[in-house]
């Protein structure tokens, strides 16, 4: 600031300066221009003097005497004059002659004044260019006090870019955030066709509420387990709208529950492809703390992994691998069919939602092969039916359950805790596909079933609903007629009260 | 170390004003010269309009010489010859005197610096 403000003061002093040196040689021009300009005149005067000087022979003057004196004399030889011409050189010469001699020289008068005329316009204008720049300076005293602030700002905005990096990561996260707040909502549009999309975000007491919920579930479905499948069925038709969210939430839980067996049966980074898009979600709950951004992404690499996912469930159930075989055959015509079908039933929705998870692949095709009213647990079971042990299956998968439930709560409660929003998409995804649960009982077996549907598995994420709607009511027309206009209403009711209950 | 620098800045100074009492000088002298050349001019201007019927006289001293018109011509234009040779001289010698002082400007700015920083020191241990 010092430096500055000595700068300015100099400047000023600089200015002034400027300004003197301009005005003396304005007023040396101008001395000068009177000066040239009396000599002018002067030659003006004799030019006329030298034209009238010759009219007559003689003249009567008075003849300057010293400085002092004059004294009477007579002026002759008029037309006889001698000029000095310069460097002490002197012509004699005619009036005439000098004349032409005085033209010359006032020639030389005028391109003098004309010179000086134009020296003193220049300087005239620098002078003002001068007073122009010293009120700019003065003027831009201030801004010149800008300037340092400027220079200033100029250090700071160093500060600034450096801040401006953070800016950027901070919006990057802000991005993140918002970013996954999308991908979360778009999740929960695209699972949730329902519409529980408006919260995702739940609270602890939420979350907690869920969770009781799903435990009371997770308690009748064991129970519903203990009995007949036919019997469970039945009851999830018949379940009133509260026996439905409960049995959706179950169907959660199931999966969840798949997911806990997923875990087990294979690595953790199985996991996802083994239980295919719930399992992602999972997943990336369980991820979240590395990326949530990853949620997004996660579900493609679900699909791809659920290729994967089939050696695991082999080797999870040996004996079931042969009957998985069968039941990809199964799904594979049924996912033609659905293709074949298009979109056109309004079951197709509840399908597809069903078909998205490899889990309801498993039911219908578990449908399928029953003929009869087991649906849910019909997957685990038409293997074991496969194998003429249903009674057994169920036993085994309810035990299944309930290993798969205590790892399933443990991984719930962790996956509440840590992300409410993932707790919402699971629900919904479980939502879509309530009879799900006993396909996630049998996750193992829905990784496999996705291994050997490849395309409807693909085709599911990307159009999921068109093959899922010819497969779902037939089968549940045939199994369950009044199930399937139930189960839409059902389910949106769910979904409703989930999101009201969220609320 | 400080007065050693001190003397240096003042010999240069005092180099670097006699330099520019030359420049000025040179200046000066070649300014007369100008107002000469200008003169002279005229005077050759002038000694082209007169013809041979007039006398040219020459003052040297209190004394007006007589001289032939061509004569005078002749002497008008070796005088200008030389004016133009004394000024082109000036100009080459302004040019050099003008080198020298910038470079005694650098110089003494070097020194200045040096002072400033020979005093500065002292300061900063004091």
């Amino acid at each position: 600031m010092a430096g500055n403000m000595n700068a300015n003061y100099d400047l000023p002093q600089g200015v002034e300066r400027l300004k003197e040196e301009h005005r003396k040689v304005v007023k040396d021009c101008k001395g000068q221009i009177t000066h040239w300009k009396k000599v002018e005149k002067d030659y003006e005067s004799l030019q006329e003097r030298l034209v009238t000087l010759p009219d007559k022979l003689s003249y009567d003057i008075m003849v300057p005497f010293g400085p002092l004196a004059f004294m009477p004399g007579k002026l002759v030889h008029t037309n006889e004059l001698t000029v000095l011409l310069g460097d002490n050189w002197f012509a004699k010469c005619s009036a005439k002659q000098a004349e032409t001699l005085v033209e010359h020289r006032k020639k030389h008068v005028k391109n003098k004044l004309d010179d000086l005329h134009k020296v003193m316009k220049n300087f005239q204008s620098r002078a003002g260019f001068t007073e122009d720049l010293e009120k700019m300076t003065n003027d831009n005293g201030d801004f010149v006090d800008i300037k340092e602030k400027v220079e200033e700002e100029e250090a700071g905005t160093k500060g600034k870019h450096r801040v401006a990096h953070k800016p950027k990561s901070k919006p990057k996260e802000e991005y993140v955030v918002q970013l996954e707040e999308e991908r979360e909502e778009e999740e929960e549009e695209a699972e949730g066709e329902d519409g529980e999309s408006s919260k995702r975000v739940l609270s602890e007491e939420e979350l907690w509420a869920r969770l009781d919920e799903l435990e009371r579930m997770e308690d009748e479905q064991d129970e519903r387990d203990r009995m007949d499948s036919t019997d469970t069925n039945g009851e999830d038709t018949s379940s009133s709208s509260s026996e439905e969210e409960k049995e959706a939430e179950a169907g959660r839980e199931a999966q969840v529950n798949g997911q806990s067996q997923c875990e087990n049966q294979a690595s953790v980074s199985h996991i996802v492809q083994v239980n295919g898009i719930a399992k992602p979600q999972h997943d990336e709950e369980a991820k979240e703390d590395d990326d949530e951004e990853e949620e997004g992404s996660s579900l493609p690499t679900i699909y791809f992994c659920h290729t994967v996912e089939p050696k695991k469930v082999r080797i999870n159930t040996g004996k079931n691998t042969t009957l998985k075989f069968s039941d990809r055959k199964e799904q594979k015509q049924q996912g033609k069919r659905k293709k074949k079908n298009g979109k056109t039933n309004s079951h197709s929705i509840q399908e597809h939602h069903k078909i998205t998870s490899p889990s309801d692949i498993y039911r219908v095709f578990v449908d399928v092969l029953n003929g009869e009213l087991v649906p849910r647990k019909s997957i685990l079971k038409s293997r074991s039916r496969e194998n003429s042990v249903c009674s057994d299956t169920s036993e085994s998968s309810t035990a299944d359950f309930e290993e798969r439930r205590t790892f399933f709560g443990r991984a719930q409660s962790h996956d509440d805790a840590t992300h409410s929003d993932a707790s919402d998409g699971i629900t919904e995804e479980d939502s879509p596909s309530i009879s799900l649960y006993p396909n996630g009982r049998f996750e193992a077996f829905s990784g496999t079933v996705v291994e050997k549907d490849p395309l409807p598995s693909s085709i599911p994420h990307l159009t999921i609903a068109p093959p899922a709607l010819p497969t779902i009511p037939e089968r549940k027309q045939e199994e369950v007629s009044s199930e399937v206009p139930q189960e839409p209403i059902k389910r949106v009711s769910k979904f409703k009260a989930a999101r009201l209950q969220q609320k | 170390m400080a007065e050693a620098i001190q003397k240096k800045l003042q010999a240069e100074l005092e180099k670097y004003q006699q330099v520019q009492k030359d420049v000025s000088k040179s200046m000066s002298a070649r300014q007369k010269l100008e107002a000469q050349l200008t003169e002279n001019n005229i005077v050759k201007e002038e000694l082209h309009l007169l013809d041979s019927q007039n006398t040219v006289y020459k003052l040297i001293g209190p004394v007006l010489v007589k001289q032939d018109l061509d004569e005078a011509k002749a002497t008008v234009g070796k005088r200008l010859e030389y004016i133009n040779g004394e000024i082109q001289r000036y100009e080459t010698l302004l040019k050099d005197m003008e080198r020298k002082s910038e470079q005694h400007r650098e110089v003494l700015a070097s020194l200045q610096q040096e002072y400033q920083r020979a005093q500065g020191i002292p300061v900063a241990k004091a």
